[in-house]
């Protein structure tokens, strides 16, 4: 009935035996390609839940290596691994979880020539970069080629959540037009990051991810969901698709990808 | 309109006479981040921004139904009853990053 092996079907057991997900979602998620960009704070527990989940075809992109500052918020990194390519250590620690996953490597920076032919391999992508020109890429990309986009963002005590249906519910642009002016806005490397506040934001990522694949519940479409932790609170706020954005409005006038430069003021590549 | 009126300066701080201004100053029945505010300032975005503690160019405002653009919070006027929600920017950075790394070796972000 599914094409699911007996080891299979015992590991998701607790997956199956919930009726919303059963063998159907199941055999969903194994049919599944999900590209995850960053392998840092959000992309741990991310790469870590949809491997153990058992997404089919996980790709992770990232050009970054492991640093000892990383550790203390990016889970799926150990000590052992400092100086190694995150996408190898992630990787590596993925197909410990689940060895019936296959997992693409790139470890390269996401930019406006390698997006889209990447994007033709995958249904959903998870946002998990935290500097603000692949933030914009990645939502022009996924409006134009109309993939669904997990978004995500952290910051000091603060996370935010925000899942988008290209051309059905509002897009990252739609809500923040355009990036901050330079300068304005701090990294995680300057303001600071508790390491928990990621595992929250990314689980609920990895969370948005299995519903969208499974079709269980509502995604946060047409919703921004921020998280407070030092009040432990969630305030969600309605957005609605903008008619005059520039990517997905009536009359867009971004029709083709923006790079924004990574000046001195917007942010090196990198992970939150 | 709003609980009280009065004439002072921004922010409902009460300006000694050298430094009052002809700004108006309203008192508005809000409702910000979800949770009801009695706001004693003056009647435009920014100015709600600031006296909440808000850094105006870290967040996005949405009043009602409607997501504002991000650099004219000064023109955008409060209205009672309003509802306002921050949208903060999350996930970016300076050049601190970098000279961090250029002086100590440091390595990823």
């Amino acid at each position: 009935m599914f094409n699911l092996t007996d080891e299979e079907i015992l590991r998701y057991s607790r997956h199956i035996i919930l009726s919303e997900v059963g063998g159907a979602g199941q055999q969903k998620l194994k049919e599944a390609r999900v590209l995850v960009v960053g392998a840092g704070g959000l992309g741990s527990p991310v790469l870590m839940y949809l491997a153990a989940a058992g997404v089919g075809r996980i790709g992770v992109i990232e050009d970054d290596v492991v640093d000892v500052t990383n550790l203390q918020r990016q889970v799926i990194h150990a000590t052992g691994d400092v100086d190694k390519p995150k996408v190898q250590s992630a990787c590596d620690t993925m197909k410990q979880i689940n060895p019936h996953i296959e997992v693409d490597v790139y470890h390269e920076r996401l930019t406006k020539d390698n997006i889209f032919p990447l994007l033709e391999n995958y249904d959903i992508v998870v946002d998990g970069v935290d500097n603000f020109p692949t933030r914009y890429l990645i939502n022009d990309a996924c409006v134009m080629k109309k993939k669904k986009l997990v978004e995500g963002g952290i910051l000091r005590f603060m996370g935010l959540i925000m899942s988008i249906d290209a051309g059905e519910s509002a897009c990252y642009r739609c809500v923040f037009e355009e990036p901050p002016p330079p300068g304005t806005v701090p990294s995680c490397a300057e303001a600071g990051i508790l390491g928990a506040v990621a595992g929250v934001v990314g689980t609920l990522q990895a969370t948005e991810v299995l519903k969208i694949i499974t079709g269980v519940g509502e995604p946060l479409y047409n919703r921004l969901l921020q998280f407070d932790a030092e009040e432990l609170r969630f305030h969600e706020v309605k957005a609605r698709r903008n008619p005059k954005c520039p990517v997905c409005g009536e009359n867009p006038t971004i029709t083709e990808l923006i790079e924004y430069a990574y000046t001195c003021e917007t942010q090196a590549p990198g992970n939150p | 309109m709003g609980c009280c009126s009065q004439s002072s300066g921004k922010d409902g701080e009460m300006l000694s006479s050298d430094k009052v201004t002809n700004e108006e100053i309203s008192c508005l029945n809000l409702v910000v981040q979800g949770k009801p505010l009695q706001y004693r300032g003056s009647a435009d975005v920014r100015s709600l921004l600031e006296s909440r503690g808000e850094n105006p160019m870290y967040v996005n405002v949405r009043i009602n139904d409607e997501v504002l653009g991000h650099r004219d919070f000064e023109h955008i006027s409060l209205h009672d009853g309003d509802s306002i929600d921050f949208l903060y920017y999350m996930g970016g950075g300076t050049c601190l990053t970098l000279q961090m790394k250029k002086s100590s070796g440091i390595r990823g972000i």
